[in-house]
Formats: structure tokens, sequence, C-alpha cells
């Protein structure tokens, strides 16, 4: 009984010229999700290899690295293109200096404006909007549908029992809807294939978690709008009640957990932080020449290499205990930040699971290392890079402190016309190689909510086959 | 003439129905409702096979609670229905086995062709091993045009909706079959074609329980008419019985109290 009941719920959904329609638009707006994605990708190589190839003509029209200004670019993700997440938030670009402080600047959504109010076709969004609707449409009436339509006594004048009616419902649903939208998702994959877009086999992967987890999100939605029609006598008003959620889901839940996150645990702006840096850095800057005063006033100055390279040591003493104290004080302040903001995260993030679309773009954005976290692991890696690259720009001019440079060079005595003509190599600086997130780090993040998603599902699928087991057939 | 072959059935003659075993019984049927609401109230009769037998009342007499109990959609609160001998509270899918049922919303699956529609009920009704050609003969019997067997019900108007509801009805071959308000929103014409083979099937010795407020249906088709009112059968009457009597006069004294149940 149930094969022929599931056999008939597959082809009343296929053979409904509501399915042709929405499967038609699910279909074109994930394909277009990929082909979008895969122009944006190259659009961004061709942006960061131009940028890398500037920095590298500027540096070799140089010919002294105490001038060296480098810059670093933050490299297209094959997987950002599908699951936007924070990248286009994060700065692309960061001035390389020996020490302080390295930001992230020229964000894609601070060079073009527009896309920051549009945003970007990508995956997550097809998800989130697409694929829920798709789910609510389908399922709202299920039941109760079949109710309005008499079909449902007439089934049940049968030998037919509630248990494989419901199952078939169900099954039969998610088959019918979810099997096919499997078919954009893999257009979509053969187009990244014949793109060009270099993808390892760890992105494979976090790309499968990516779709399975969106499958997972349309059967959240679907297995709850099914479970609302089996609650609710009437189409229309199912129909209500799954669009309030969907609005809720969608649209209420996520941004009122930001603000209510932002009640609970309060982190005081940028602003404030970066207001205090700058002034323990002036406070520093004026106790700094203070003692640049005092060791002039002690010394004569001179032009030979001797002054020149005791000045140096001086600099290089005061600019360690200088930066030693300024990454102290602001590694505290960021520090205190961080852990507030952390805390704000997880009040947001704990508030915002409550909707499955929510749950879905974490996980996606997790596994796609395009989270929150994003700019932090990022800055790690420039931070760890930055130790490198000052030791290189020691080895290259004797010492790390960038703008004192300019002042040893002009008492270094070394200035000679032969110097001049050799040009900088940018191939020595160190290349700045960016360590993709784990996939072992990626998928474990993501599982918390890839679990939710998969009780979800078994909770409304539940939820729909027990209401339906008290629902009235009359 | 119904074409298609129904071995299990014998035919019955018109005056021969008497002899004939109870298909559909109603023993006591009794419904409250939570609130209190009294639907039906120790309500029996039976229906043999080759009998026609007509629910008449008003909206909220208690002939769609009735039919409910039969069908298993709800339970009683008192008395037993039985569908060829076996009680629906006790095996209500076994009971569904010997029934076939239809309403006055007749809307099917509207993305299946009248076939598709056919062929689904008709496989989870037991039927099986029907081939293309089987479906076809009963659609024809029902007077569906031939165009439209392979046509999408969206189309259809209700009459024809109806008429494959009928086939529906009669591919599972029960012995019983249960109607409620089958004529209503049907054109004079489509509703005489139904009761045309509501006869044929009497002649083939199902038991038929139809639900209607429709009197002069009622006299015409029945071979007894339950007159109800109030979750109450206040009368029985046989066509003999009603022959010469003025059906509609009868109901309206029962209904008003004017006689006694």
């Amino acid at each position: 009984m149930l094969r022929i009941l599931l056999e008939k719920e597959l082809r009343d959904i296929i053979y409904s010229t509501k399915f042709a329609i929405t499967f038609a638009a699910a279909a074109v707006l994930v394909i277009l999700s990929f082909y979008v994605g895969t122009r944006n990708y190259h659009e961004s190589v061709r942006e960061f290899e131009a940028a890398r190839a500037a920095d590298a003509t500027n540096i070799s029209s140089l010919n002294d690295w105490m001038q060296a200004s480098h810059r670093v670019f933050r490299k297209p993700q094959a997987l950002e293109v599908l699951v936007n997440g924070v990248t286009n938030d994060v700065g692309r670009t960061t001035d390389m200096r020996t020490s302080g402080e390295l930001n992230l600047i020229n964000s894609r959504f601070s060079a073009d404006p527009l896309f920051a109010v549009f945003r970007f076709l990508d995956l997550n969004f097809v998800v989130i909007i697409v694929f829920s609707l798709f789910a609510i449409l389908f399922g709202y009436d299920a039941i109760n549908g079949e109710k309005e339509a008499g079909t449902l006594k007439l089934v049940f004048s049968n030998r037919v029992s509630r248990a494989s009616f419901i199952l078939s419902k169900l099954l039969g649903s998610v088959l019918a809807l979810g099997v096919p939208l499997l078919i954009p998702l893999l257009i979509g994959c053969l187009m990244l294939l014949g793109s060009g877009i270099p993808m390892s086999g760890d992105e494979w992967v976090r790309l499968g978690f990516i779709m399975f987890a969106g499958l997972l999100c349309f059967g959240v939605f679907l297995t709850l709008s099914i479970m609302i029609s089996a609650m609710v006598t009437r189409s229309s008003v199912s129909f209500l009640l799954s669009l309030v959620v969907w609005i809720f889901s969608v649209l209420i839940i996520p941004k009122g957990s930001v603000l209510l996150a932002s009640q609970v645990a309060t982190v005081p702006s940028m602003d404030v932080i970066e207001s205090q840096k700058r002034k323990f850095s002036s406070d520093q800057m004026a106790r700094r020449m203070k003692e640049m005063q005092q060791w002039f006033s002690t010394r004569a100055m001179s032009n030979d290499t001797g002054f020149a390279a005791t000045f140096g040591a001086f600099q290089d003493s005061v600019m360690k205990a200088y930066e030693q104290e300024r990454a102290n004080f602001y590694g505290r302040l960021n520090e205190d930040w961080r852990n507030k903001k952390d805390w704000q995260e997880k009040w947001a993030f704990g508030l915002s699971r409550v909707a499955p679309t929510a749950i879905f773009q974490i996980a996606a954005m997790n596994l796609a290392a395009t989270d929150v976290e994003m700019k932090y692991r990022y800055q790690q890696e420039l931070n760890r890079y930055q130790d490198g690259y000052a030791k290189f720009i020691k080895s290259k001019t004797g010492s790390m402190a960038d703008y004192m440079r300019v002042v040893i060079k002009r008492y270094s005595g070394t200035d000679s016309q032969e110097e001049k003509k050799k040009n900088l190599n940018p191939t020595e600086i160190p290349e700045f190689l960016e360590q993709p997130r784990a996939l072992g780090s990626a998928i474990s993040a993501s599982l918390l909510d890839v679990g939710l998603l998969v009780v979800l599902n078994a909770l409304f699928f539940a939820g729909a086959f027990f209401s339906f087991l008290k629902f009235d057939l009359r | 003439m119904l074409r298609i072959s129904y071995k299990s059935l014998i035919v019955i003659n018109e005056g021969t129905v008497m002899d004939q075993p109870n298909v559909l019984e109603a023993q006591k049927l009794t419904k409250v409702y939570e609130d209190g609401l009294c639907a039906l109230d120790h309500v029996s009769f039976s229906v043999k096979a080759g009998e026609i037998f007509c629910l008449l009342g008003d909206n909220g007499a208690g002939k769609t609670t009735t039919i409910n109990l039969f069908l298993g959609f709800l339970n009683p609160t008192e008395g037993t229905p039985f569908i060829n001998g076996i009680d629906v509270t006790k095996d209500p899918l076994a009971a569904k086995q010997h029934v076939a049922y239809l309403s006055d919303v007749v809307m099917l699956y509207p993305n299946f062709t009248a076939r598709q529609n056919l062929d689904f009920f008709a496989r989870i009704g037991g039927r099986h091993n029907l081939k293309r050609d089987d479906y076809y003969n009963v659609l024809r019997q029902v007077g569906l045009q031939e165009k439209a067997f392979e046509q999408r019900l969206k189309g259809f108007s209700k009459g024809m909706r109806q008429k494959v509801g009928l086939a529906i009805m009669i591919v599972k071959e029960a012995p019983a079959i249960i109607l409620d308000e089958p004529t209503s929103g049907l054109d004079p014409k489509a509703a005489n074609e139904f009761l045309a083979i509501l006869h044929q099937l009497r002649a083939q010795g199902r038991a038929v329980l139809i639900s209607t407020h429709d009197i002069f249906r009622a006299k015409e088709i029945s071979d007894t008419v339950g007159i109800m009112s109030e979750g109450k059968l206040l009368a029985v009457k046989t066509r003999a019985e009603l022959e010469h009597e003025n059906l509609e006069r009868l109901y309206l004294d029962y209904i008003q109290g004017k006689v006694a149940a």
C-alpha cells in the first residue's frame, strides 16, 4: 500500500504545473548562483593578480628596501563565491608593516557599495529564500488540501492506514521535491568543474556538505509545513501560518537575535577601541619624542656611520620597548573586545538558531570558511606572516622600525650612486601563503548546525506523523 | 446494463430484497461530541444486498455522521456499525474492503487524468491487475466521453468529475456502496444518468446507502427511505409504503413533530 501511495504522491507533485513553474524558477536560480559565483571568482582573481602585479611593479621601481611598502592581498577562495558569508565585508588589502597592528582595507563592499545594498546572488541566498519558499508552497496544503478536495475521505474509505498515508506524503514530498533540486545543484558543480576554478578535494567535500545542509534546510521547511497542514483544517490558514513561520525564520529571528544579543551582551564599538588606541599611541609618541630629545641633547650630531649605527641601535631598542608596550596594550584591548564580541556572537547565534535558515547559514559559512571568524583567522595568518616579513626587512635594512628607516638612511652615509641603480627584486619578499581552513575544523564547526537540521527534520517529520494520526478526516 | 462482469455479485430482481442478507447495518448508533452535542441518537437500520436505502433529512440531521461512522472516520459513543458483518469499530480496515464511497465533493486529483485517478483508487481498493482497457470500459459505462479518458481532471465539470467518482466506486466491486449527497450540484441530465447507474448497481446486488435532502430523488430511487431529524431516525418507509404517500408531506410532518416517531 505504501508503494502505491508513494507513487501517487510523486506523480501528483511532478505532474503539477505548480511544480513545473517553481522547480524551473529554483533550478534557474541555483544555476545562476553558480554562474554568478564563478564569474565573481574569476573577477576577484583578476583583481587579485592585478593588485599583486602592481605591488611588485611598485617595489621593483625602488632601489632601497627602506623605501619599500609591501602590500598583501587576500586571495579569493573558491567556496567564497557560493557562500559569501562575511567575505565581501572583510578587507582584501593589507599594508604590510614590520610591526604594529595590521589593518584590512578595501573590502568588496567598500569598493562596490552597490553590491552592499543589493548583495550578490549566492547559493546561501537561494537555499534560504527560494528553497524554503519552494518547500512551503508544496507543504502547506499537503493534508488539509486533500481534505478540502474530498480525496482524503475517498482514500480513507479504502483499506488505507493513516500511518502509511502520512509516511507516503512525507517521503513522497521529500523525494519528489528534494531529488529534483539535486539536478541544478549537480549542474552547478559541473559548471564549477568546467569554469576552471581550482577546487581541492577538501573543497569538494565541503561543497557536498553545504548542499547536504541546504537540502536538510529545505526538508525542515517541507516537514514543518506538512505538520502545520496536518494540524490546521483549512489550507488558507495553514498557508498563512507557514508564511508567518517563513517570515520569522528568514527575516525576523536572525535580525532580532542580533539586536537582542547586543542588548544582552554589550560590546564597545570599534570607534571607542580605536580612539583608546590612538590616545595611547599619541601619549607614547609624546614620551618617545621626549626620550629622543634627551638622547640628542646628550650627543653631538654627526654624519658618520658610527653615529647612524648608534642612533639606529637606540631607535631599535626604543622601538622594541614601545612596540612591546603598545602590543601589550592593544592586545589587552583587542582581547577584551574579542571576548565581549565572542560572548555577543554566542548569544546572537544561539538565539538565531531558532530559525532553520539561520542554522543553515551558520553551517554553510563554517563549511565555506566565510564565517564571522574568517577575519580573525586571516589576521592571524597575517600576523604570522608579519614576523617573517619583519625578519626579511631587517636582513635587508638592518632595522625593523618602518618609519625610522628613512631617518637611519639619512644618517647612514651609504647612499651611493651605485646602490641606487640596483632595482629591488620583489620575488625576494617572502610569499604570503594563506592556509585554507582545515576540512576537519570546518566540518566540526558545522556539525552542531547540521545535526540541528537533522534533528529538526526528524522532529517535524514526527510532528506531522503524529498530528495526522489525530487528524479529523471528515 | 453494466458491461463489466461482477462475478461475485448476484443479479437481484426487485421484490426479492427482503430475502437478502444485511450488508450495511447500524445498531443503535449514537454519537455525542465532546461539547455535549448529540449528533446521532440510537439510530438503527439495515441495508440488504440489492437494496437502496435513502437517509433523508435536513442539514445537521445526522446523515453524514452516520456515514462517517460506517467509514470509521468517527467512533460511535454507543452502538455498532457493521459492513458485511464486520464491526467497523473493531476492524475498520477490513470493513472498508467491502465498501465503496462517494462524497458530494469529488475534486479527485486534478493533475491526474481520469484513467490515472481510476487506476490509483482501484489499486488502493485492492484491484491491482486491471488494464487500461478495463478502466476505459468502466469510464464508458458511467458515460464519460472517450476524449476525456486521458485528460487531466483540472478542466472537468462537476458532472464529469462525478462520473469519474462513480467509476471509482464501481471499479472497487464492493458489495456495499455509500453515497453522501451524490446528486448535489449536478444538472438534471447528469443527475438522471447518475441515478440510472445506481439502478444498475442495485440490480447487481449491491447494498446502497444514500444520504440526501432531495425528497423527489429519494422517492424515485429508494427501496427504503429513512427520515432523519436532529440525530434521530424518525421513520423508515419502504417503497410499497410510500407508493400512495406524499413523501414531502410525510417528511415535513415528521420533522415538525406532527407525527409521532
